[in-house]
C-alpha cells in the first residue's frame, strides 16, 4: 500500500518515512506543498499524510485543492501543538483525521491503519462481528456467544468503535476523540476505567478477554481468535 | 528646565493672548475717557469766556470805549480772565493780550505768544468780538488745567497698562511654570518607570485638576500593566520550576541508560519512563498555549448555541465510573436543554476539569454534587464536594496558573486545569467563584442566559 508524506521538516519526514516503511508500507515523500501536489497527482496513493505548515502551498490549501479536483484519498493532517483551531479548519478543508505534533509513532500508525480501513463510501452496516461478539447496530443489542450483554450507552459506543476497528490498534486519544468527543488529555485514567468496566461485562462467566491491551499503544479486538 | 519650553506652553500662549486683548481694550477705554473729559472741560471754559466777553460788549454798548477800558482795568485786578482791547494799527488800548488777530471768533495761542512778557507755554483760549471803528475785544483764559487733567488721565492709564502687563506676564509665567513643573514631574516619573522602576507612579496633587486626573488614570493603567507583568514573571518562574522536575528526571533516566550496563528490559523501562516525562512537559506546554489562545478570544467568533445540559451530562457520565472506582459518589442534578452560546469543545473541557478536580483532590467517601439550572437571568453550574475544601486565603491563588495547594507536587496534574476553566468561563462572559461547602469546596459558575 502506498502512502505519500508531505512534510517540510527533514528530520520528521525521515522519521515518518522510515517508520511507515518498517511496518510494511511503500512511502514517497515531498518537502513542500507544490511538489506534494505534483506527487499526489502522478502517483496512486491510498493515504496522504500532510503537514499543516508547508512552504509554497500550505497544507490547508493543498487539501482544499485536492478535494476540489475530485481526489478522495484519505488525508491525515498533522498540526502543531498550539493550533486549537487547526483541527476544525483541517477537517473543514476535507482532511479525514488529524494528529497534533509531537506524537508517538504508535499513535500515527494506529491512525494510518484506521484510515486505510475506513470504508470509502458510507455503506450501511447493521451488524458488526468479531470473534464470538455480535453487535446489532439497529437494535443496539450486544451478544457474546449468543448471550445478551446489557451495556450503558457509553459502553456501547466504546465497544462499537473498537469492533468497527477490529484487527487494528485503537489508541486512547482515538477513543477520547471518537467515543466522547473530548479533545484534551484527562489526568485521571478515565479511558482505562471505562474499558475495564466494559471488559468485566463482556467477560462475565469466565470468558476470555476480548479487548486486549497493547502496551504503550492502545487497545485491540482481534477479528478472529 | 529649558526656558524656551516655558514660552511654548499652552498656558503661556493663552496668557499672552488674553493680555493683548486686555491691553487693547484698556487703550480704547483710556482714549475715550481722555477725549470726552478734555472736550467737556474745554466747553465749560469756553462758556465762561463767552459770557464774560458778552458782558464787556454790553458795557461798551452802554458806556462807550472809555467805559469799557475802565471796566477792563477794574476786572484785571480780579485776574480771572485775560483781556485785550486792540485798536486800529494793532494798538493795545487795554489789557494784556497784545497779539490777537483781528478776527471775530475763537483763537488758540500759547501764553507766550499772546502776552509779550509772559513765559508760560500753556494754551490760551481767546474769544474775539469785533467792536465798531476797527476795535477788537479779546477775552481769554488759560487751558493749563485741561492739559494737566488730560496728562493725568493718560498717565493713569499708562501705569495701569504697565501694571496689567506685569501681572499678566507674571501670572502667565507662574501658570506655565506650574504646568511645566507638573509635566516635569510626570516626565521624571515616566523616565523612572522606563528605567525599570515599575513600582513608580505619576505624582498626583491633593486637589486634582485635569492633569492630575489623567495622571490618576495612567497610574491605574500602570497598576494593571504591573499586575500583568508580575503574572508573566510568575508564570515564567513557574514554567521553569515545573519543567525542571520532569526534565531532570528524564536526564537521570537517560544517563542511567547510557552509562550503566542494563538488561534489555531495563533499557526499555528507562526509555519508556523518559518518554513519559516528555509527555508531561508537552502536556504542560499544550495547556499553557491553550490558555493563551482562549484568552486571546479568537474562539468567540465561532460561538454557536450549544446544549450545555448535554455537555454536563456527558462529562458526568464519563467521570462517574472513575469516581466510583475511587470510592466517591457523584450526584447529578441537571435541568434539561439549557442552551448557551459558546464553544462546545472548550465548555466540555471546562466542566471536565472542574469535575475531575473534585474527584482527584478529595479523599475516599467524598460526596460530589454537580448541579445545572437556570437562576433568574443566569445559568448556574455548581460543582461541590465534601472534601477538605480550600481555605479562604488560598481561594484566589488556586485560580492562578501553576498554583497547587499540594506544594510538594506529588499529586498528578500541572496546576493548569483550573486556569483553563477560568479562561473558558471568562471567554463566555461568565464568572467563577470558589465558595465554602461546609465542609468542602463549592465551585459556582454563572453565565448570562441567552436573551432569545
Amino acid at each position: 500500500m502506498k502512502i505519500a508524506i508531505i512534510e517540510d521538516d527533514a528530520e520528521t519526514r525521515a522519521y515518518l518515512v522510515n517508520g511507515l516503511k518498517e511496518i510494511g508500507f511503500t512511502v514517497d515523500s515531498a518537502s513542500d506543498g507544490l511538489s506534494g501536489l505534483l506527487l499526489v497527482k502522478e502517483g496512486h496513493y491510498e493515504l496522504l499524510v500532510i503537514d499543516r505548515m508547508l512552504p509554497h502551498l500550505d497544507g490547508l490549501t493543498l487539501v482544499k485543492t485536492l478535494r476540489s479536483t475530485g481526489c478522495t484519498v484519505p488525508v491525515l493532517f498533522l498540526t502543531t501543538l498550539c493550533g486549537i483551531d487547526d483541527r476544525v479548519e483541517g477537517l473543514n478543508a476535507g482532511a479525514d483525521d488529524y494528529l497534533v505534533k509531537p506524537f508517538a509513532f504508535s499513535e500515527l500508525a494506529a491512525r494510518v491503519h484506521a484510515l486505510l480501513r475506513r470504508p470509502r463510501a458510507t455503506m450501511t452496516i447493521n451488524l458488526l462481528r468479531a470473534q464470538d461478539l455480535t453487535i446489532d447496530l439497529l437494535k443496539r443489542a450486544v451478544k457474546r456467544d449468543g448471550e445478551i450483554i446489557e451495556l450503558q450507552p457509553t459502553e456501547f459506543r466504546l465497544l462499537e468503535y473498537l469492533a468497527r476497528h477490529a484487527g487494528q490498534v485503537v489508541t486512547r486519544t482515538m477513543l477520547l476523540e471518537n467515543v466522547w468527543d473530548f479533545h484534551f488529555d484527562p489526568k485521571t485514567n478515565m479511558v482505562e476505567t471505562h474499558i475495564s468496566r466494559l471488559r468485566s461485562k463482556l467477560n462475565a462467566g469466565g470468558k476470555p478477554d476480548l479487548i486486549l491491551t497493547v502496551r504503550g499503544a492502545g487497545y485491540i479486538i482481534h477479528e478472529t481468535t | 528646565m529649558k526656558q524656551p519650553e516655558l514660552f511654548g506652553t499652552t498656558s503661556f500662549k493663552l496668557s499672552v493672548l488674553y493680555l493683548g486683548l486686555f491691553v487693547c481694550s484698556f487703550i480704547v477705554i483710556g482714549a475715550s475717557v481722555y477725549v470726552l473729559t478734555v472736550h467737556s472741560l474745554e466747553q465749560q471754559l469756553k462758556n465762561g469766556i463767552e459770557t464774560e466777553a458778552n458782558r464787556l460788549k454790553a458795557e461798551y454798548d452802554a458806556g462807550g470805549l472809555n467805559g469799557l477800558i475802565e471796566e477792563i482795568a477794574e476786572d484785571e485786578c480780579g485776574a480771572a480772565y485775560l483781556f485785550g482791547l486792540i485798536g486800529p494799527h494793532s494798538r493795545l488800548l487795554a489789557g494784556t493780550l497784545k497779539n490777537i488777530k483781528p478776527e471775530a471768533g475763537w483763537q488758540e495761542l500759547t501764553h507766550r505768544l499772546a502776552v509779550p512778557d509772559a513765559t508760560g507755554n500753556d494754551k490760551l483760549y481767546i474769544y474775539v468780538i469785533a467792536l465798531p471803528q476797527q476795535i477788537w475785544l479779546g477775552v481769554g483764559d488759560t487751558g493749563a488745567y485741561i492739559e494737566e487733567t488730560g496728562k493725568a488721565i493718560i498717565q493713569a492709564f499708562l501705569s495701569g497698562i504697565v501694571l496689567v502687563l506685569m501681572l499678566g506676564a507674571g501670572g502667565g509665567i507662574y501658570l506655565s511654570r506650574a504646568f511645566l513643573q507638573k509635566i516635569g514631574g510626570i516626565t521624571r516619573s515616566t523616565e523612572a518607570i522606563i528605567a525599570g522602576d515599575l513600582k513608580h507612579r505619576l505624582p498626583v496633587a491633593q486637589n486634582p485638576d485635569e492633569l492630575d486626573k489623567l495622571a490618576l488614570l495612567l497610574n491605574l493603567m500602570l497598576d494593571k500593566i504591573g499586575a500583568l507583568l508580575e503574572n508573566v514573571q510568575q508564570v515564567s518562574n513557574d514554567i521553569a520550576h515545573d519543567l525542571r522536575t520532569p526534565i531532570s528526571r528524564m536526564q537521570f533516566r537517560l544517563e542511567n541508560a547510557l552509562h550503566k550496563p542494563l538488561s534489555e528490559a531495563q533499557y526499555h523501562e528507562q526509555i519508556a519512563c523518559a518518554l513519559s516525562e516528555t509527555d508531561t512537559i508537552l502536556a504542560t506546554f499544550a495547556a499553557l498555549l491553550r490558555i493563551s489562545q482562549i484568552e486571546a478570544g479568537t474562539r468567540r467568533s465561532g460561538f454557536k448555541p450549544v446544549n450545555f445540559s448535554d455537555i454536563v451530562g456527558s462529562v458526568t457520565d464519563a467521570l462517574f465510573p472513575v469516581a466510583e472506582e475511587q470510592l466517591k459518589l457523584i450526584r447529578a442534578d441537571i435541568d434539561p436543554d439549557i442552551i448557551l452560546d459558546g464553544d462546545q469543545e472548550l465548555l466540555t473541557q471546562m466542566v471536565f476539569n472542574l469535575l475531575e478536580n473534585a474527584i482527584v483532590h478529595t479523599p475516599e467517601q467524598t460526596h460530589i454534587e454537580i448541579r445545572l439550572h437556570v437562576s433568574g437571568n443566569n445559568i448556574e453550574l455548581l460543582v461541590a464536594d465534601s472534601g477538605p475544601g480550600i481555605a479562604e486565603a488560598y481561594r484566589r491563588k488556586v485560580l492562578q496558573r501553576f498554583y497547587r495547594l499540594d506544594q510538594s507536587r506529588t499529586t498528578s496534574g500541572n496546576g493548569l486545569g483550573l486556569s483553563i476553566a477560568v479562561a473558558v468561563v471568562e471567554l463566555h462572559g461568565g464568572t467563577l467563584t470558589l465558595l465554602d461547602n461546609r465542609p468542602g469546596l463549592k465551585v459556582l459558575l454563572s453565565f448570562p442566559a441567552q436573551q432569545r
